[in-house]
């Protein structure tokens, strides 16, 4: 009976501790999804808006006498030209079809000169790491670097790890030479290689295969289909809607549009070309909902598909932790810098229970309101990086801090100096949850 | 003056003259065999490992004229082996004859090693090794320490890489290097598909072309004598006969070679047990065959019509145009370039560096004449072209070509050797470039 009331009363507390947790964060931002949508539509190319880099998070002071010894990163690539040529290349021979027929409206004849532009920007540089991808990656080291000084010095072993990707093997190289003119002296290593990909890049199938059912993927496309209407953008850009109905599909087009707009800010023409006046504030707002609960679903704990999808990323976080434990008794400073696919970085946010990431829900209507947001979680640029603070070698008590793009994160772990979190917690949680769901596994698989 | 003074400094002339022609004449009676003895992986051409120390013998600058500019392009460093292909041929052939219990005791070894080493590769195929990343690092350390002109202050660096990891990688090592000697450089990195056709221009319609009758019948001629290895055969099977339905003697002699050489290129490098199983001789064959496959592919030969090295008239017309345009500047800094053993080893040919424009149709005069590929392209191999000026108002900028790091030739007349006067060179190269376009 008392065993009851104990985990009634924790039932409730950690409700309570939810509910008051998820409204600070929905305010903690300050702003709705809509309005900062009209502040910056960059924002809504979801992972790839931009991390902006201006202006320096702040730092809570660490209890005293604790310093930064260790950082523990995952990030992703900074800003890049999109994998796929055919992006740049249909919709632009949409509208050069619609051209030799006539049937372009002046906004349109403008938009096919704009996509030309973009075109010939990105030919021959698809997938490729941009001019302001470069500068952006040396940025946000050097930001770490002036943040955390005490874990940069001349004694200090820096390693910088990457897939096997072009965006993020030159995100790397980047950031290590700037890292270089920083810290004179050290040693620093690059590596980039497929056997790695087990805890960078993690695959698991079987996750794979539950991510689509049939449920959450009708659910989905009536979400889609309420979320969609393209009627009013093809009327300004066509003057024949035969030719509409006859020769383009709108919401590929649309869709195309869309992500071209997004992807003007990473690159020189960012700031004198632009797609997004083709559309309404709430057109802008569809597409971006859309996209995030494309990637709720994929990456998110969203409960159609059994909420298990944050999981892909185990082997990550089971690394985080292995290397966090290697480092206690190391006697100089070390930084891991590892480099890899948005998606990766977005599960590892979702499995860590980061702020609001760790939402549970079937509402993808209510993602933005919940603050599931997707360009919040793994934007261009953005990372996670875990710093541990020690008084001394061989302090018992380890504190970690987890940096968010930067920004200070909420875990789901009871503390008493947040955002600082005891190591020794920090572990427990996490591999507990690994553990759970690793043994429901082991248990499915040994079941046949 | 006395005439001590004078009698002391002829002294150090001839001391000077005849360190100078011992030194010459060294280098020269080496043979190929005796750089296999000394160093079995010279035999595995491409899969030669750069030197992890390179000799300080540099002539000085010449009179009043100072180092302001240098062009480089580079091979990757040390790699992983590009595809399995490599390793599994014979793989497989060792593995189909352990199923039918034909291995003797060191066939046995040989197997587990095999094992080992495709183990340790896997993931890893064409990835750039430590070693590799080490050479890139040393590479640029003693470029910034021999010609501290070109890096001083906030000097310009500008990279380009093929768009391949391992040439990124080594781009990236190099790079970091140079930022702790000095921070304050202006670096830039580009890794672009859009400068692919001159960084690694692969001429599909010379590659196509190269083995003509003529060359295979040469080339067959050639290898006749060189192939196979009978002893490798009775030390590996019990019945080297019977096994031959199973395993080729010829390619599993020469691929085993390859993967016990390319060892030297991992971290794997202390077991030399697979290496160990040859003795000179058989390298010293293999690397004639391979010699002189490398001479019919990349080289001015004759037997193919002499237009292989003409792959690359893409890049050198761009080393031209950059150092055109670098030479307006008061200080162009370095411009260096990441690429492959199959760009570099054809551009050495196409200018003509170190006589290795050598034009012939017999094939067994490569070795008399020096056209030994591998003292171009081991793995970390680099081309830099190191200019020279008063000012940057002087109008006769010098230059030397150091290939690995070592002064080089060039098939131009200059009165100032190893230095050449830039007019003169580029003027043999447009030369060279328009006989090839016939324009």
């Amino acid at each position: 009976m008392k065993e009851l009331y104990i985990f009634a009363v924790k039932r409730l507390s950690r409700l309570f501790l939810g509910g008051v947790l998820l409204m600070s964060a929905v305010t903690a931002h300050g702003q709705t999804v809509a309005q900062e949508l009209l502040e910056d539509p960059n924002r809504a190319a979801g992972n790839f808006y931009t991390l902006p880099t201006g202006k320096m998070p702040k730092d809570t002071p660490a209890p005293k006498g604790k310093k930064p010894f260790y950082i523990n990163h995952y990030g992703c690539s900074a800003s890049y030209y999109r994998e796929s040529s055919s992006l740049y290349e249909e919709p632009y021979a949409v509208f050069c079809k619609a051209d030799s027929l006539g049937k372009l409206t002046k906004l349109g004849k403008d938009v096919k000169l704009r996509l030309e532009l973009l075109w010939r920007d990105a030919k021959g540089r698809v997938g490729e790491l941009t001019s302001k991808g470069a500068i952006q990656s040396r940025e946000l080291i050097s930001q770490m670097v002036m943040r955390f000084p005490e874990a940069f010095n001349s004694t200090g072993y820096y390693s910088g790890r990457t897939i096997v990707q072009n965006n993020c093997l030159m995100t790397l190289e980047e950031t290590m030479v700037q890292l270089s003119s920083m810290v004179q002296s050290a040693q620093l290593r690059i590596t980039a290689s497929h056997k790695e990909d087990r805890f960078m890049d993690p695959q698991d199938k079987t996750l794979e295969g539950l991510r689509w059912d049939s449920l959450t993927l009708a659910r989905y496309e009536r979400f889609l289909a309420l979320n969609t209407g393209n009627a009013r953008l093809m009327e300004s850009l066509f003057t024949d809607q035969n030719f509409v109905i006859n020769s383009v599909d709108p919401e590929i087009l649309s869709r195309q549009l869309f992500v071209l707009a997004g992807s003007i800010q990473h690159t020189d023409l960012s700031g004198h070309v632009t797609l997004y006046d083709l559309f309404t504030p709430a057109e802008i707002m569809g597409h971006w909902k859309k996209l995030n609960a494309k990637y709720y679903i994929q990456n998110g704990a969203c409960t159609l598909n059994g909420g298990t999808q944050p999981f892909m990323q185990r082997a990550t976080l089971r690394n985080m932790i292995h290397m966090g434990d290697s480092m206690l008794n190391r006697p100089n400073p070390v930084a891991h810098l590892r480099y890899t696919k948005e998606d990766v970085v977005m599960g590892l946010a979702c499995l860590m229970e980061l702020d609001n990431c760790g939402l549970q829900t079937d509402n993808l209507d209510a993602l933005g309101d919940m603050g599931w947001v997707n360009y919040r979680i793994a934007p261009i640029g953005g990372s996670i990086a875990m710093i541990h603070y020690r008084s001394e070698k061989g302090d018992p008590d380890v504190l970690v801090k987890v940096l968010l793009n930067g920004k200070e994160a909420r875990l789901p772990i009871e503390t008493d100096c947040a955002p600082y979190y005891h190591w020794d917690d920090v572990k427990r949680y996490y591999l507990r949850k690994l553990y759970r769901y690793e043994n429901i596994r082991l248990n499915e698989e040994t079941k046949e | 003056m006395s005439r001590y003074p004078i009698y002391k400094q002829s002294v150090k002339v001839l001391v000077i003259l005849f360190t100078i022609h011992y030194s010459l004449f060294t280098v020269n009676a080496q043979t190929v065999k005796d750089l296999i003895i000394k160093k079995p992986t010279y035999a595995s051409c491409n899969y030669d490992i750069y030197p992890d120390s390179v000799p300080d013998n540099l002539t000085p600058s010449p009179a009043g004229k100072k180092p302001f500019y240098i062009s480089h392009y580079g091979r990757h460093g040390s790699r992983y082996i590009s595809s399995r292909s490599g390793f599994d041929t014979p793989f497989r052939m060792i593995a189909h004859a352990d199923s039918v219990n034909e291995l003797t005791p060191i066939g046995d070894r040989v197997f587990d090693e095999m094992k080992y080493i495709m183990d340790d590769t896997e993931s890893r195929w064409g990835e750039l090794t430590s070693y590799g990343k080490e050479q890139h690092r040393s590479i640029a350390r003693r470029m910034i320490e021999r010609f501290p002109e070109v890096f001083r202050g906030d000097a310009t660096v500008r990279c380009i890489s093929t768009i391949v990891p391992r040439c990124i990688e080594s781009m990236g090592a190099a790079m970091v290097e140079m930022k702790q000697i000095n921070p304050k450089l202006r670096i830039t990195m580009e890794a672009s598909q859009r400068n692919q056709w001159y960084m690694n221009h692969q001429d599909r319609k010379l590659r196509r072309g190269y083995m003509t009758p003529e060359a295979q019948k040469a080339y067959d001629a050639y290898t006749a004598s060189r192939m196979g290895n009978s002893r490798l055969m009775e030390l590996i099977f019990k019945n080297p006969d019977i096994v031959k339905e199973i395993v080729d003697e010829e390619f599993f002699n020469y691929y085993l070679m390859k993967m016990g050489l390319f060892q030297q290129n991992t971290h794997l490098r202390a077991n030399t047990y697979l290496q160990d199983l040859f003795n000179p001789d058989n390298l010293y064959s293999m690397w004639q065959i391979d010699n002189a496959l490398w001479y019919i592919q990349h080289g001015a030969c004759k037997l193919n019509g002499g237009k292989q090295p003409t792959s690359q008239r893409y890049l050198l017309r761009q080393l031209i145009a950059d150092a055109d345009s670098c030479i307006r500047l008061d200080r162009p800094g370095a411009q260096l370039r990441f690429g492959h053993e199959t760009v570099l080893l054809p551009l050495v040919c196409l200018i003509g560096i170190n006589g290795f424009d050598l034009a012939t149709d017999n094939l067994d005069e490569l070795e008399a004449k020096g056209w030994w590929c591998s003292s171009v392209f081991p793995m970390g191999a680099n081309l830099q072209f190191i200019f020279y000026r008063s000012s940057p108002k002087d109008a006769d900028v010098l230059l030397k070509v150091l290939l690995n790091e070592q002064e080089a030739t060039l098939p131009v007349a200059t009165d100032c050797a190893p230095y050449y006067h830039w007019n003169d060179v580029r003027s043999y190269c447009m030369k060279k470039l328009e006989s090839i376009t016939g324009k």
